[in-house]
């Protein structure tokens, strides 16, 4: 007889929350307050755990990739090096540009203010390739701003708090972008393919010619959610199945999407 | 029962925090390692029915508010492992003590491998159709792999959780 009432008790539960979950899921303002409220409560144990494990894992980490970190940090010395260079030589290149798509009416990506902000967190599941940074609402980052880092598009700002927002990153499943390449004469669209498994692009018509190697930017077509111009994927290889009317296309993101900790918000937003 | 349903709680904050802090952070072959599925799963092969399905409910509400997914797919998927288990529970399956070594952690890496494709059948039945095209056989396999490993030190805390309470209801 217990065990009955257990179990009724248990699918009484059961029912009840799957139908206060249906509510809560098709009314997205109650979400946005339970949100808030569920940060507030997880965010103690967050912080005591840290407290805790962060040193541990800090001196873990040390241990086992000092050299790759002088590595690193050699490389990335020599790369700024670099950078250095190309910025001092292009400066004149970059103003002609400007000049050039200010009269054409057309955003220049170099003109555009930007804010820099510092990645906070990573996505907690496996469904979602999202980041979280340390700018939001407060400072000027609205939904709908694109976000750079690494030398090319990083992703789109989905969610804003005061102090904080929310990054869809290109490769995230639910990321489409429309780019082009060359002349800018054909368009495509590069969709993302999960955490592990970079980007895409579907539907390439064989009149493309597009190589190996053939970086693909986007294309701020009227309405797009980007500006112009921003380097999104490079091509990685070009590929046919015997029979299809379109290429295969598998692409790497221009930015390393696994190495980013500080990034720049472009302060544009698609209606302007 | 109170007793151990508030201990339930805050261990299973605990580890909701410890996922969002560190296990996020650390992926192994790209994938998180979902303990806020092992947590009720393990409760669940202990015995403790209400206890794993609110632990899942829990958990995966909290966990939930932090991603961008799907609101609630975490805490559905984590109630079916848990209620799952604890049928197993009940009948002395997963326990400790008098089941073979192996079969505790065996079950866990069952669920562990179901779980990943279990989000997915929400997802589809929530109207989001594209989360299949993430790395779903991969996690099926890295969650198999990890429950397997921590199954027997989750369900030892699962354990002495549910018997936190005076009188607990079995």
């Amino acid at each position: 007889m217990a065990t009955d009432r257990t179990r009724r008790r248990t699918w009484a539960i059961a029912v009840a929350v799957t139908a206060l979950l249906s509510v809560l899921y098709f009314s997205g303002g109650v979400v946005s307050g339970l949100r808030s409220a569920a940060n507030l409560v997880v965010n103690p144990f967050s912080w005591t755990v840290n407290v805790v494990a962060r040193p541990i894992g800090h001196l873990f980490a040390g241990i086992v990739n000092y050299s790759d970190v002088v590595a690193q940090n050699q490389r990335l010395r020599y790369q700024l090096g670099q950078a250095e260079l190309r910025a001092n030589e292009g400066w004149a290149i970059e103003r002609q540009l400007q000049e050039i798509t200010t009269q054409l009416h057309v955003p220049f990506v170099g003109s555009l203010p930007v804010v820099a902000a510092q990645v906070t967190a990573l996505s907690p599941t496996n469904f979602a390739a999202t980041i979280d940074i340390s700018k939001g609402r407060d400072d000027g980052v609205l939904v709908g701003m694109p976000v750079v880092a690494n030398g090319g598009l990083v992703g789109r700002v989905i969610a804003t708090t005061p102090r904080g927002a929310t990054v869809r990153l290109i490769s995230d499943v639910n990321s489409a972008i429309g780019v082009t390449f060359g002349t800018g004469q054909t368009s495509l669209v590069v969709d993302g393919r999960g955490v592990n498994n970079g980007l895409g692009a579907t539907a390439v018509p064989l009149s493309t010619a597009l190589k190996p190697g053939t970086v693909l930017t986007t294309d701020g077509l009227r309405g797009g959610l980007f500006p112009p111009g921003l380097p999104v994927a490079t091509v990685a290889n070009v590929s046919l199945t015997p029979g299809a009317a379109t290429y295969n296309v598998s692409l790497h993101p221009t930015a390393d999407l696994r190495r980013i900790t500080y990034l720049d918000v472009i302060l544009w937003e698609p209606s302007t | 029962m109170t007793r151990a349903l508030v201990s339930a709680t805050l261990v299973t904050l605990c580890i909701v925090a410890l996922q969002l802090s560190i296990l996020s952070s650390l992926r192994f072959a790209g994938v998180v390692v979902m303990l806020v599925w092992l947590w009720p799963l393990a409760m669940g092969l202990a015995g403790f029915t209400v206890l794993a399905v609110w632990s899942a409910l829990v958990a995966g509400v909290f966990f939930d508010t932090h991603a961008v997914t799907p609101f609630g797919l975490t805490a559905a998927v984590g109630m079916l492992l848990a209620y799952g288990a604890s049928r197993l529970g009940k009948e002395g399956v997963g326990d400790l003590d008098s089941a073979a070594w192996w079969v505790a952690p065996v079950l866990a890496a069952g669920g562990g491998f179901v779980a990943p494709a279990l989000y997915v059948v929400g997802a589809f039945v929530t109207l989001h159709f594209s989360l299949w095209r993430g790395s779903t056989l991969a996690m099926m396999v890295v969650n198999a792999l990890a429950f397997l490993v921590l199954a027997r030190p989750v369900s030892r805390l699962a354990r002495v959780v549910g018997n936190f309470g005076v009188r607990v209801r079995r």
